[in-house]
């Protein structure tokens, strides 16, 4: 946080007495506390690192979906075939165009209708559980809605644009150059609230006083918005943005439902890609390595990212202290 | 759902390890044996008379019964690889034989040769046995084929001073003149569901002297030329240089499509031969539909046997028992039942003639019928790659193809550097 209110405390110093050495009441509390934490880590464990770590070992297997699977370990030749799989960087390029493009539009969007659903208008409340609904849909029931509303023949959205005098015989999910925006838009929509929620709590934390501040000093609506209310959000901005950044990368049901990667591969996403290789052509060991440099590429730049952030963050720091 | 594809394939492990444990308990030799049969009939007649069926053998068989799980074409390929994989797959398999091949050949189909009788062996023709045909071993029981036909409204073609074609076949060519003629006004002359276009044009190939394969197995070649050339660059010169093809149906299935034949926006529509159930049920009353003679290329009216088929688990526990319900299935009477709720053509000679002698030229029967001679046995259906090769390159290519993205050299390029890139 960068408000002007804020100083950094003084460093913490030990407190004196305090015991060094664990005494036998520590011990028994440690052990307490494991015995309370077990029952929660032990299905992560069965759940989620045992899977991850088997998938991540059948990425430098031949691994195929067949009757008595007989698998050796080929070391990195899937990843080295990776490299030269033409089909694959073509995707991860579709796959990078996709997330960012629905992350970007995400985060703008909802940060329009956090700011509306936070002006203190009527029916606030109502407004505010409105904005859930994509929530609460399936991915499924929204990729079949929205197949509906691009119908070429009967599509609720040619017809209104027809009823306006624009062209009505838009084929939204099977022209080559409206497939990938079209599908961005149902992205941006079925991904808006979770980032409207936690933009509007963060900016109830903001104190109005900032605000009130700012206006005595003359600032105008946008002068406000640029110097007090974004600055303040900026942690959880960048937060959400990592996560649905994550989230939409990783994306499938929609897509599958509502393109299967087509027309032509236009909308051909890595893990539609992945999904294919590992049920169509059934090779489990090359599909686990394309899910292993998608986890890496991933998190690679979403290190940068948050470094950047973070840099950023501490160079501000030190410009208000200095 | 950080790492899909992984976790999947873990959890399948996972599952599969579970499930095996499962599935040993449950033996016992008391009590009559029951068999899951995955049927993958969509159509309320034909999902009747499956039923009709499997409750005929019920009565008889009092110590074998048969139950039905109802699923869908969408996506039953995937279902059936996590089925097996994780040992949960039915007894007896409903499929097609394009796509049960490659499940035969990782051995997950017991060899019905030796439990096939004489009398179905000598009553199916050979070019479809051949196609249920793996390794020597016979797989599966072929059950319908479909064929593609032309549906015409007869109404358009009469105003629009066009003869309805008559005869044993009509060329390509005459479709393309007749689609040209209705062209007028908001009417176009042909609706084409080619949303994927591979198997359509892959069916169709014989006719044009095209085989797109050679080999069987990993050593199958893939030949690119002018029979495999001939039939999407004559959709596009209809596309695009006549103006007749309704261009949003080509981006549409073939359900899809006809809608607009429906409503009258397109004078004719190419589709599997099972629509014309469908027509016969859905379209409005005023509409006369008429189905066009078989359609022949310069080599003649060929298509690509495709057929559906019923298979049998290794695994199960009843394979013999199983053989038996699908040898009975598929006797004369109820595979007739069965094709004409669906609008298919029976795999048996017995079963056609039946259909032939009973339903003549009602609702297009007589065309739809004559199809049944002009199967030939898919070379496509043997090489080991084609399942992957038409969803992840032929689709694609051919769909930018049809979208004016690409040309007939590049095209002709994907296709092959597609394979060449699956198979090396």
């Amino acid at each position: 946080m960068t408000a002007p209110t804020t100083s950094r405390p003084p460093a913490r110093t030990p407190r004196p007495g305090r015991r060094r050495a664990p005494s036998g009441l520590d011990r028994a509390r440690r052990r307490e506390a494991a015995a309370l934490v077990m029952p929660s880590l032990l299905p992560i464990l069965v759940l989620s690192v045992a899977p991850l770590l088997m998938g991540v070992l059948l990425a430098f297997t031949d691994a195929e979906l067949v009757r008595r699977p007989d698998y050796q370990f080929v070391g990195i030749d899937n990843f080295t075939r990776l490299a030269g799989n033409s089909f694959f960087w073509d995707s991860f390029r579709i796959g990078m165009i996709w997330a960012v493009a629905v992350t970007l539009l995400q985060l703008v969007a909802a940060l329009g209708l956090a700011l509306l659903l936070n002006s203190g208008l009527r029916l606030q409340s109502l407004t505010r559980v409105l904005a859930l609904i994509p929530w609460a849909m399936p991915p499924v029931v929204v990729a079949i809605m929205w197949r509906m509303i691009y119908s070429p023949n009967a599509g609720p959205l040619n017809a209104f644009l027809g009823s306006l005098g624009l062209p009505d015989d838009i084929n939204w999910l099977a022209d080559f150059s409206t497939a990938l925006p079209a599908v961005i838009v149902v992205g941006v929509w079925v991904g808006m609230p979770q980032t409207t929620v936690t933009l509007l709590a963060g900016l109830q934390q903001i104190p109005p006083e900032l605000n009130e501040a700012a206006s005595m000093d003359g600032a105008g609506a946008w002068r406000r918005f640029t110097a007090v209310t974004l600055p303040s959000l900026r942690p959880i901005v960048t937060s959400i943005t990592s996560l649905n950044f994550i989230w939409n990368f990783n994306s499938f049901s929609l897509v599958y439902v509502l393109t299967e990667g087509g027309p032509g591969g236009r909308t051909m996403l890595p893990m539609l890609f992945t999904y294919l290789e590992a049920f169509k052509n059934r090779n489990i060991g090359y599909a686990a390595a394309m899910g292993v440099v998608l986890v890496v590429v991933v998190v690679l730049l979403l290190t940068v990212y948050l470094r950047s952030q973070f840099r950023d963050d501490r160079v501000e720091t030190k410009k208000k202290e200095g | 759902m950080k790492t899909r594809g992984v976790s999947i394939a873990a959890c399948l492990t996972i599952t599969t390890a579970l499930l095996a444990s499962c599935g040993s308990g449950d033996a016992g030799d008391d009590g009559p044996v029951t068999l899951k049969f995955q049927a993958l009939s969509d159509q309320p007649a034909a999902i009747a008379a499956t039923e009709s069926i499997v409750e005929d053998w019920n009565t008889e068989n009092p110590d074998i019964q048969v139950e039905i799980v109802p699923a869908g074409w969408d996506g039953v390929y995937d279902k059936l690889i996590t089925q097996f994989n994780g040992g949960a797959a039915p007894d007896i398999i409903h499929f097609e034989a394009a796509s049960i091949v490659s499940f035969a050949r990782d051995g997950y189909l017991a060899d019905l040769t030796d439990l096939m009788s004489d009398e179905r062996r000598a009553d199916i023709p050979e070019g479809i046995l051949d196609s249920v045909t793996v390794d020597d071993q016979v797989i599966a029981y072929p059950t319908e084929l479909q064929s593609y036909v032309a549906f015409a409204n007869r109404t358009l073609l009469e105003d629009a001073g066009v003869e309805i074609p008559t005869g044993d076949t009509m060329t390509w060519d005459e479709l393309r003149e007749i689609a040209k003629a209705t062209t007028k006004g908001d009417v176009y002359g042909l609706g084409w569901g080619l949303s994927s276009p591979t198997a359509t044009f892959m069916s169709l190939a014989p006719g044009f002297g095209g085989t797109y394969l050679e080999g069987t197995g990993e050593d199958a070649t893939l030949t690119i030329g002018e029979g495999e050339m001939a039939l999407p660059e004559l959709v596009h010169d209809m596309a695009y240089e006549d103006e007749s093809i309704l261009p949003v149906t080509m981006t549409q299935s073939g359900s899809e499509a006809i809608a607009s034949f429906y409503a009258g926006q397109t004078a004719m529509t190419v589709q599997g031969s099972y629509q014309a159930a469908n027509i016969a049920k859905d379209a409005p009353k005023d509409l006369d539909w008429v189905a066009l003679p078989p359609l022949a290329g310069p080599e003649g009216p060929q298509q690509a046997a495709n057929p559906q088929t019923l298979s049998v688990n290794i695994d199960s526990e009843h394979v013999e028992e199983s053989a038996e319900f699908i040898e009975f299935f598929t006797q004369t009477e109820n595979l007739a039942a069965l094709n004409e709720a669906d609008a298919l053509i029976p795999a048996t000679t017995s079963a056609q003639e039946s259909l032939t002698e009973k339903l003549g030229d009602e609702n297009g029967w007589s065309t739809i019928l004559a199809g049944g001679q002009n199967f030939v046995s898919a070379p496509y259906l043997f090489a080991d790659s084609y399942a992957q090769w038409k969803d992840t390159v032929a689709t694609p290519a051919y769909q930018r193809y049809l979208a004016q993205e690409t040309d007939e050299t590049e095209l002709a390029d994907q296709l092959t550097s597609g394979w060449t890139e699956i198979t090396q």
